[in-house]
C-alpha cells in the first residue's frame, strides 16, 4: 500500500511515467550544475526500487557515502510528500528495498564498461534478475564521450537494461536551433528521453526535451525536494 | 653490545609473500660474518634458509614466525626481524613494524608493487615507519626496476628516487651503477663478497648522468645546501646527497630505491650501507607513550640511559626454557636483575637472563640498553605489555590486532591427541593475538579462529608436528537460530494422573517476535496462577529458547505473555506449570510461522580496480547485497557486503583464483537474518540426514 502510495505520488510517475522510465535505451537529465541533476536521477531509481527492480547507481565524482546519502533524502523527501507514514514502516520499506541498490563510485580516469559488464554477467551466472536500470552519474559530456557510450549501449542491448545518465550545461552557453544544450547535441539521436532542469524563481522546471512524440512539456518541481511543486 | 645509539639500527625487511625477503636476510647475515654458509629458502642442501627456524617454515619455503637477529656492518649494530610476507601472517608484520625504527621494502623487479606490499606500505604509514626500497630480482626474465619505481610513486604514492641504475638486467645483469659516487660496482667470488669498484661502461655515461642529474634534483629538496650547491654550480659532494637523501627519508618525504638480485649475491653490500646511511638510528625517531598517573598525557620517550626504563613486549614465544619475550626497549636500560613493572597489571617483576636472538639460537648479554630489541625470559605477560621502571607509570600505545575472520572446528584423534591439542592451543593463543578458540556451546566442536585458511592449516599442522596431536579438521557448523514471524496463541493444560500423586497446570497467553532474545510478561491476574507458580512458568518458556522445535537451533527474539490460567490445590506443582509452559510454547511457536535465521557477516573485500567486476559478482553469487564500491587511490577498490555466513567457506581461496591473489576480504559479525525459504529447505534436508546418523 506504501508503495503504491510512494509510485503516485513520486515527480518521475508525474513527469516521465513510471513504465515509460525504462523504455528504451539511453535517457538524459540535464542542468547547470548545483541544480539538481542527481537528485532527479535519485527519484528515478527510488521508483524502480519501489517496484522490487534492481537498479545500479555508477558515480565517477561521488564517494559511495555521498550517493548513500543521496538515496536516503531522497527516499525521506518522497515520504514526506505524502503527508503521515507510519514512521516504523517507512524504515521498514526502505530496509526491504535498499539491498536492491548497488552503488559504486569510479574515478572517471579508470572508469571501464567493462567492470560493469563483468559484474552483470555474475547476475546471470547466478540465475539472479538483472538491475533494471543503471544510473550513470557524473560523466563529462565536454569531453568526446562517443566512445564510453558506445560501450554502454552495448552493455544495454547485451543485457536489456535503460542507462540514465547526469548532462551538465553550462550558464553562459546557448542552445542549440533544435533547443538541445550542445552538450546533447551530438548524441542526441543515441537518447530516448532527455528532460532539462531549469530553475525558475524559487522552482524548478522539468521541461521534456524528448520523450517519444512528447516534447517540451513543462513540470514545476520544489527545488528543494524535486517533488511536483503544489500549484500557487 | 654498541651503546653509541646513533650507530644502531632497528630494521624489519617487509614485502609481498616470494619476493625474497628471507634470501636477502640470508645475504646481509652472510656479509656481515654472522653466518659462514648460504642457505636457499628452498636449498637441495634441505637446510633451509637460516631465519626460517621452524621446520614447516623451512618445507613450505614460507616465513611464518618472525625471527630477530642482529648483525654488524660499517660499525654499526644492525637489528632486523624478518616478517611473513603472506597476509594470514600479517599480525607478526605489525608487530614487527611497531618496534622498527627503518623498514627495507623488498620488491620484486618483475611483478612490481603487489598487494602484500600495499598491505605493508598501510601498516608503515600507520607507525610511521620511514623506508628504503630494495628491487630485488633483477636476474629475473621479465625485470624491471624502472617501471617498479614508477609503481612504488603511482601506486604506493611514494616520492620514490632511484639510486642506482642496473648494469644489464635478466640473465645479463652483472652489477650495478652508484649514482651517488658515479662508479660502477660488480660483485664476485663464489658468494659476491668480493665488491669490485670500477668505472662506469663508457656506453651508459650519459644514461648515468641523466639518472644522476634527476636524482640530485629529487634529493635537493631536502636539502638547503645542496639547493645551494647546485644554484651557485659548486661542486655537489657525496656527502651534501647523502645528509639529503637521509633528510627525505627520515622524514618519510622519500624513497630512495636500490637494486640487485640478493639470490644472485648482487649488490646486497650497497644495500646494506644504505640502511646505515639513510634509515634512521633510535635517536632520529620520536617516540610515544602515555603517562597513566598524569592525566594520561602523551610524553616523549627519551632514548637516554639514565632515565627510568620504558620497554615493548612485543612478541611472545614458548620455548625449551619457558616464556620468551621479545621486548624492545624505548627508554633506561634493562640490566638483569632489575625490578620492572608490567604497566598493564602492575605486577612486579625481576629482569632475569637477558638474550640476544640469532633467528633460534641465543647470545645472552647482561643489558639491552635503549634502542635495542632483545628477549627476556621467564616474565608472564601478554603480548603487547609496557614494561617500565618502579617510578613510572607509562603505557605505550598498543598495536592494532585485527579480529579473526575464518574459523575451523577441530576433533582429536585420540585421548592422547586430546591433552596435547589442549597444551597447544593454549601456547598458540598466548603467541598469536589473532589466532582464538573456543568450545562450540551448541556442537561441542573445539573451535579455532584466525586470519585466514593457511594460518589455521599451519597451527594445525604445527599440532602435529610440535604436540604429536593429531586432529581432524571439519567446516564449522553455521550458528543457525530459529524465531517466530508473527503473533501466535497458547492455551494448554498438563493434567497426568496416572498413579502417584497427580500434576495439573493450564497457561494460556501468547507468543510474539521481539527484538530482545527472550522477554516474559505476566498478565495473570486474580491469583488464577498463584504467584509461586509463575518463576516455575517462565523458567518453563525460558527452557525451551535453547532448542528450537523446528530444526533444534537456538531460538531468539521471542516475547511470551502469560494472561491466564488454573491450577489445582493439590496436584498443581512447579514441575507440572514448567511442563505447561512448554506445551504452551510448543502450541503457539507452530502457529507463530517459524522461521530459520543465519548469520550475516560484513564483507569488506579490497581488490585491484581490474578485478572489481569479478569480485562483485562473487558476492552476487553468494546470496551477498552489495552496500557499495568504492575507488581508492586510482588503484584499488574497496566493496563493501553482507553475505551469508555459511556462504563464504573456502572464499579466500575462491578470491585469491579469482584476481590472481592480489585481493583481500576482510569479514565480521553483522546481524542474524532469515534465511530464504529455498536455503531453509536445504538446512531443513541435512539436519534430517543428519538425524540417523546420531
Amino acid at each position: 500500500m506504501l508503495k503504491k502510495d510512494l509510485i503516485l505520488k513520486s515527480p518521475v510517475s508525474q513527469t516521465i511515467g513510471i513504465e515509460n522510465v525504462k523504455d528504451g535505451r539511453f535517457g538524459a537529465v540535464i542542468s547547470r550544475a548545483g541544480v539538481g541533476k542527481t537528485s532527479f536521477l535519485v527519484q528515478i531509481a527510488i521508483t524502480q526500487l519501489l517496484r522490487n527492480e534492481k537498479i545500479i547507481h555508477i558515480s565517477l565524482v561521488e564517494p559511495i557515502e555521498k550517493i548513500n546519502l543521496r538515496y536516503t533524502d531522497g527516499y525521506a523527501n518522497l515520504i514526506d510528500s505524502i503527508g503521515y507514514v507510519d514512521p516504523q514502516k517507512a524504515v521498514r520499506l526502505w530496509e526491504d528495498i535498499c539491498p536492491n541498490k548497488v552503488g559504486i563510485s569510479y574515478n572517471e580516469s579508470s572508469f571501464d564498461t567493462e567492470k560493469v559488464r563483468d559484474y552483470l554477467k555474475s547476475f546471470k551466472k547466478a540465475g539472479l534478475s538483472l538491475p533494471s536500470i543503471i544510473i550513470m552519474d557524473g560523466l563529462n559530456f565536454d569531453k568526446d564521450v562517443s566512445e564510453t557510450l558506445e560501450r554502454l549501449d552495448l552493455l544495454s542491448r547485451e543485457f536489456s537494461l535503460f542507462i540514465w545518465f547526469s548532462i551538465k550545461s553550462h550558464r553562459e552557453e546557448k542552445l542549440c536551433e533544435d533547443g538541445y544544450p550542445i552538450q546533447l547535441e551530438t548524441y542526441k539521436d543515441m537518447f530516448d528521453k532527455a528532460v532539462f532542469l531549469n530553475p525558475v524563481d524559487d522552482k524548478l522546471e522539468a521541461v521534456i526535451l524528448k520523450d517519444g512524440a512528447r516534447t517540451d512539456q513543462i513540470f514545476k518541481l520544489d527545488s528543494a525536494t524535486m517533488m511536483i511543486a503544489e500549484k500557487d | 653490545m654498541i651503546r653509541d645509539l646513533k650507530r644502531v639500527r632497528n630494521i624489519g625487511i617487509s614485502a609481498h609473500i616470494d619476493s625474497g625477503k628471507t634470501t636477502l636476510t640470508e645475504r646481509i647475515l652472510f656479509y656481515t660474518a654472522r653466518i659462514h654458509k648460504i642457505n636457499e629458502v628452498r636449498g637441495k642442501d634441505g637446510v633451509g634458509a637460516t631465519m626460517d627456524s621452524m621446520d614447516l617454515e623451512r618445507e613450505r619455503g614460507i616465513t611464518i614466525a618472525s625471527a630477530a637477529t642482529y648483525c654488524e656492518w660499517d660499525n654499526h649494530n644492525i637489528n632486523i626481524i624478518d616478517t611473513p610476507g603472506h597476509v594470514d601472517f600479517t599480525v607478526e608484520v605489525e608487530r614487527s613494524l611497531r618496534v622498527l625504527d627503518g623498514v627495507i621494502l623488498v620488491l620484486c623487479s618483475v611483478s612490481g608493487v603487489q598487494s602484500q606490499s600495499i598491505t605493508v606500505d598501510q601498516q608503515m604509514k600507520r607507525y610511521q615507519v620511514p623506508c628504503i626500497a630494495f628491487v630485488n630480482k633483477c636476474d629475473r626474465s621479465g625485470a624491471n626496476p624502472a617501471k617498479v619505481s614508477t609503481q612504488l610513486r603511482d601506486k604506493l604514492g611514494h616520492n620514490s628516487v632511484l639510486m642506482q641504475l642496473p648494469i644489464g638486467l635478466e640473465d645479463k645483469h652483472e652489477g650495478i651503477i652508484d649514482l651517488v659516487s658515479m662508479t660502477a660496482l660488480y660483485f664476485e667470488g663464489d658468494n659476491g663478497e668480493k665488491m669490485i669498484v670500477k668505472d662506469i661502461p663508457t656506453q651508459m655515461m650519459d644514461e648515468a648522468k641523466i639518472a644522476r642529474e634527476k636524482m640530485i634534483d629529487a634529493v635537493s629538496l631536502f636539502s638547503e645546501a645542496l639547493t645551494d650547491a647546485i644554484l651557485e654550480e659548486k661542486e655537489i659532494t657525496t656527502e651534501l646527497i647523502m645528509g639529503a637523501v637521509r633528510t627525505g627519508t627520515i622524514s618519510r618525504q622519500m624513497t630512495p630505491v636500490f637494486l640487485g638480485s640478493a639470490y644472485k649475491n648482487k649488490a646486497v653490500q650497497p644495500l646494506l650501507d644504505a640502511v646505515v646511511n639513510y634509515l634512521p638510528s633510535p635517536l632520529d625517531i620520536e617516540n610515544h607513550a602515555i603517562d597513566m598517573d598524569n592525566n594520561e598525557e602523551t610524553v616523549i620517550l627519551e632514548s637516554s640511559f639514565d632515565k627510568p626504563t620504558v620497554a615493548l613486549a612485543f612478541k611472545l614465544e614458548d620455548g625449551q626454557y619457558g616464556q620468551l619475550t621479545y621486548i624492545r626497549v624505548y627508554q633506561g636500560c634493562i640490566d638483569k636483575g632489575d625490578t620492572l613493572i608490567n604497566s598493564r597489571d602492575g605486577k612486579k617483576f625481576k629482569a632475569g637472563r637477558l638474550i640476544r636472538m640469532h633467528s633460534n639460537q641465543m647470545e645472552d648479554v647482561d643489558a639491552l640498553p635503549a634502542g635495542h630489541i632483545g628477549a627476556m625470559f621467564g616474565i608472564d605477560c601478554a603480548s603487547g605489555d609496557t614494561f617500565v621502571s618502579p617510578q613510572i607509570n607509562y603505557t605505550l600505545l598498543a598495536m592494532h590486532i585485527m579480529e579473526p575472520v575464518i574459523s575451523l572446528s577441530i576433533v582429536p584423534k585420540d585421548n592422547k591427541a586430546q591433552i596435547n591439542m589442549s597444551k597447544a592451543l593454549n601456547r598458540f593463543t598466548k603467541e598469536d593475538p589473532t589466532f582464538k578458540t573456543y568450545v562450540d556451546r551448541e556442537t561441542g566442536d573445539t573451535i579455532i579462529q584466525g586470519m585466514g585458511e593457511l594460518h589455521l592449516e599451519v597451527y594445525v599442522e604445527r599440532m602435529k608436528r610440535e604436540y604429536a596431536a593429531e586432529v581432524t579438521t571439519g567446516q564449522p557448523r553455521v550458528a543457525y537460530r530459529e524465531t517466530i514471524t508473527q503473533k501466535g496463541l497458547f492455551n494448554y493444560i498438563h493434567k497426568k494422573q496416572t498413579g502417584g500423586a497427580g500434576q495439573y497446570g493450564r497457561v494460556s497467553g501468547f507468543l510474539e517476535p521481539c527484538d530482545e532474545d527472550f522477554i516474559f510478561v505476566n498478565k495473570v491476574t486474580g491469583g488464577r496462577i498463584p504467584s509461586n507458580y509463575i518463576p516455575a512458568c517462565e523458567h518453563g518458556f525460558k527452557g525451551c529458547m535453547d532448542k528450537g522445535p523446528k530444526l533444534e537451533f537456538p531460538v531468539t527474539g521471542i516475547k511470551v505473555t502469560l494472561e491466564d490460567g488454573a491450577y489445582h490445590a493439590v496436584d498443581s506443582s512447579d514441575m507440572a506449570f514448567k511442563a505447561a509452559a512448554r506445551g504452551g510454547f510448543l502450541e503457539a511457536y507452530a502457529k507463530a510461522k517459524p522461521v530459520i535465521k543465519e548469520p550475516i557477516m560484513k564483507v569488506v573485500i579490497e581488490t585491484p580496480n581490474e578485478f572489481q567486476g569479478s569480485c562483485m559478482g562473487l558476492i552476487n553469487q553468494r546470496r551477498g547485497i552489495i552496500q557499495g564500491s568504492q575507488e581508492e587511490g586510482g588503484i584499488m577498490s574497496v566493496i563493501e557486503s553482507q553475505v551469508p555466513l555459511s556462504e563464504m567457506f573456502g572464499f579466500s581461496t575462491i578470491l585469491r583464483s579469482a584476481t590472481q591473489g592480489k585481493a583481500q576480504f576482510t569479514m565480521e559479525f553483522s546481524i542474524y537474518k532469515q534465511v530464504p525459504q529455498s536455503v531453509a529447505e536445504e538446512i531443513v534436508r541435512k539436519k534430517l540426514e543428519e538425524k540417523p546418523k546420531k
